[in-house]
């Protein structure tokens, strides 16, 4: 069986259907603090990101399978993310634990919300619907600084900053500092930018590192409107 | 294209007491209408040209794009002359009008999301109750429907158990009877009447008769507004955005009788305006 659950729109979001056993930033892990849930994207849809109390990192998909409510409005306590529209609990497994309108049930182990594989490198939260072979790419001096949506494509972002493409990811230089730009196209037009920048760079440095990033978008996005 | 049957059931369009004279431009079931206060002495709505039938009925105009072969519903407990009633006002939800109905027949998210007001942590639990599709008047019952609540009313001076009774007399309106704290024996009638602007976008128009000689009307209005406000961040936040008609698509409980009793009754009519028949 391979349920498929649109989240309407002709936009889809598959719980079972992982066919994608590839690592996709969708998150700064700094971003995240413990006992959090965060809304985020893969390809394939939207997903929730959560901390658990004790600092562990989880992320499923972001629709309560009892009434479609999205789990990243839910909330985390100890090693659960619960759903805020009837309180359902999840566990580190993606498994229903409790359904709290009927304390003494014990949910059927069918009833879970599509638990991912994730994995933190550079400060950065990766995601994948199926386990990937390989650990995520690892770039060493570099630290996650933020994220940005460029609503545009990673061909147009790579002629804004006159640079390639390599495993997804361009290498430029953004106010004067070495910076990593970790692309995640979100459909045609939309792309999800992790900046990655130099460890320990002073207040001033992460500004113009953050400025130019918005800077480059404003070109990228005209770059696109021109074309 | 839209079943006839929807376009023949009446709907609300806006308040008695807030028509413009002048006209106000809306959407019904996806196609434009217009409001008038008093263009010819009476309340009336025009669509395409057309001038539509209404009726003016518990606060609202109502009206419908097709022949309604039946009367609006009635809600006699509403007639007596000691209730106060409430026009509590429009919310616009971007939402499903079917999901915003659904969410109105479900007890088991006081706790969650009218947390300490309608519901509270500590005891959420939804005993079991009974729902039946009375066919003699073609609606959607639920009754025995006991719940605790902290603030079940702007009347209420504490947590009671309070009773529940649910009626679907309308693809998009649904009536609530429940315990009147000020007055055991008498019900409390709720009300929650949705145009459908288009299948995932409507206006509710909450109504209500209540037995209340305390609360002023501007505190009962806030009340139910707050209420609706915590039901709107659920609302707009539920995939797929249309109400799913395919069971396979979400995880009812014994607590969701009510829902999957009133999903069934829309399938069976063919009310399918804001609903998904089958996964995309």
């Amino acid at each position: 069986m391979t349920p498929v659950n649109p989240v309407g729109d002709g936009t889809y979001w598959t719980m079972a259907a992982k066919t994608d056993a590839q690592w996709v930033p969708v998150a700064v892990s700094a971003d995240i603090l413990a006992g959090t849930v965060v809304p985020a994207r893969l390809p394939t849809g939207p997903i929730a990101v959560w901390r658990s109390a004790t600092g562990n990192l989880y992320a499923n998909g972001d629709r309560c399978p009892h009434r479609g409510m999205r789990l990243s409005h839910g909330f985390v306590r100890g090693e659960t993310l619960s759903c805020i529209y009837h309180g359902w609990r999840f566990g580190t497994d993606g498994a229903c634990q409790k359904i709290p309108a009927h304390p003494s049930v014990t949910p059927p182990k069918t009833i879970n919300c599509g638990p991912l594989h994730v994995a933190e490198t550079n400060g950065v939260v990766w995601a994948a619907a199926k386990e990937p072979a390989e650990p995520p790419q690892f770039y060493p001096g570099y630290e996650a600084l933020r994220s940005l949506v460029i609503v545009s494509t990673p061909a147009a972002i790579a002629a804004a900053t006159n640079a390639t493409i390599i495993d997804g990811a361009i290498q430029t230089t953004l106010g004067g500092q070495d910076a990593v730009l970790l692309m995640s196209p979100q459909g045609p037009q939309e792309v999800f930018i992790l900046v990655l920048a130099r460890p320990n760079l002073n207040l001033a440095d992460r500004l113009a590192v953050s400025s130019a990033l918005e800077a480059l978008r404003r070109s990228a996005e005209a770059v696109e409107g021109a074309a | 294209m839209m079943p006839n049957t929807m376009r023949d059931a009446w709907y609300p369009v806006g308040l008695l007491s807030g028509l413009s004279d002048d006209g106000k431009d809306s959407q019904l079931l996806g196609e434009p209408i217009s409001v008038f206060g008093a263009k010819n002495g009476r309340p009336s709505v025009e669509s395409a040209g057309r001038t539509l039938p209404v009726v003016e009925r518990f606060g609202h105009l109502w009206t419908s794009l097709g022949s309604p072969n039946k009367d609006l519903f009635t809600i006699p407990e509403a007639d007596h002359p000691e209730r106060k009633l409430v026009d509590v006002g429009v919310v616009r939800v971007k939402c499903s009008p079917l999901r915003a109905v659904e969410n109105f027949l479900d007890v088991a998210h006081f706790p969650f999301v009218h947390t300490d007001i309608l519901g509270a942590e500590s005891h959420p639990e939804v005993s079991d109750y009974k729902v039946e599709i009375r066919d003699d008047v073609d609606e959607v019952w639920a009754t025995k429907v006991e719940f605790f609540q902290p603030q079940a009313a702007k009347s209420a001076g504490g947590g009671i158990t309070t009773e529940y009774m649910y009626r679907v007399p309308a693809p998009t309106c649904a009536v609530l009877y429940k315990t009147c704290p000020p007055r055991p024996g008498e019900w409390d009638v709720i009300t929650l009447f949705v145009q459908p602007l288009t299948e995932d976008l409507c206006d509710v128009w909450p109504w209500m008769a209540l037995f209340d000689d305390e609360s002023s009307m501007t505190d009962l209005i806030h009340f139910q507004q707050l209420i609706f406000l915590q039901d709107r961040s659920i609302l707009e936040n539920q995939l797929p955005k249309r109400l799913p008609l395919d069971p396979a698509m979400e995880t009812p409980t014994r607590a969701d009788l009510t829902s999957v009793a009133y999903r069934r009754w829309l399938k069976r009519h063919n009310y399918t305006f804001g609903a998904q028949l089958v996964a995309e």
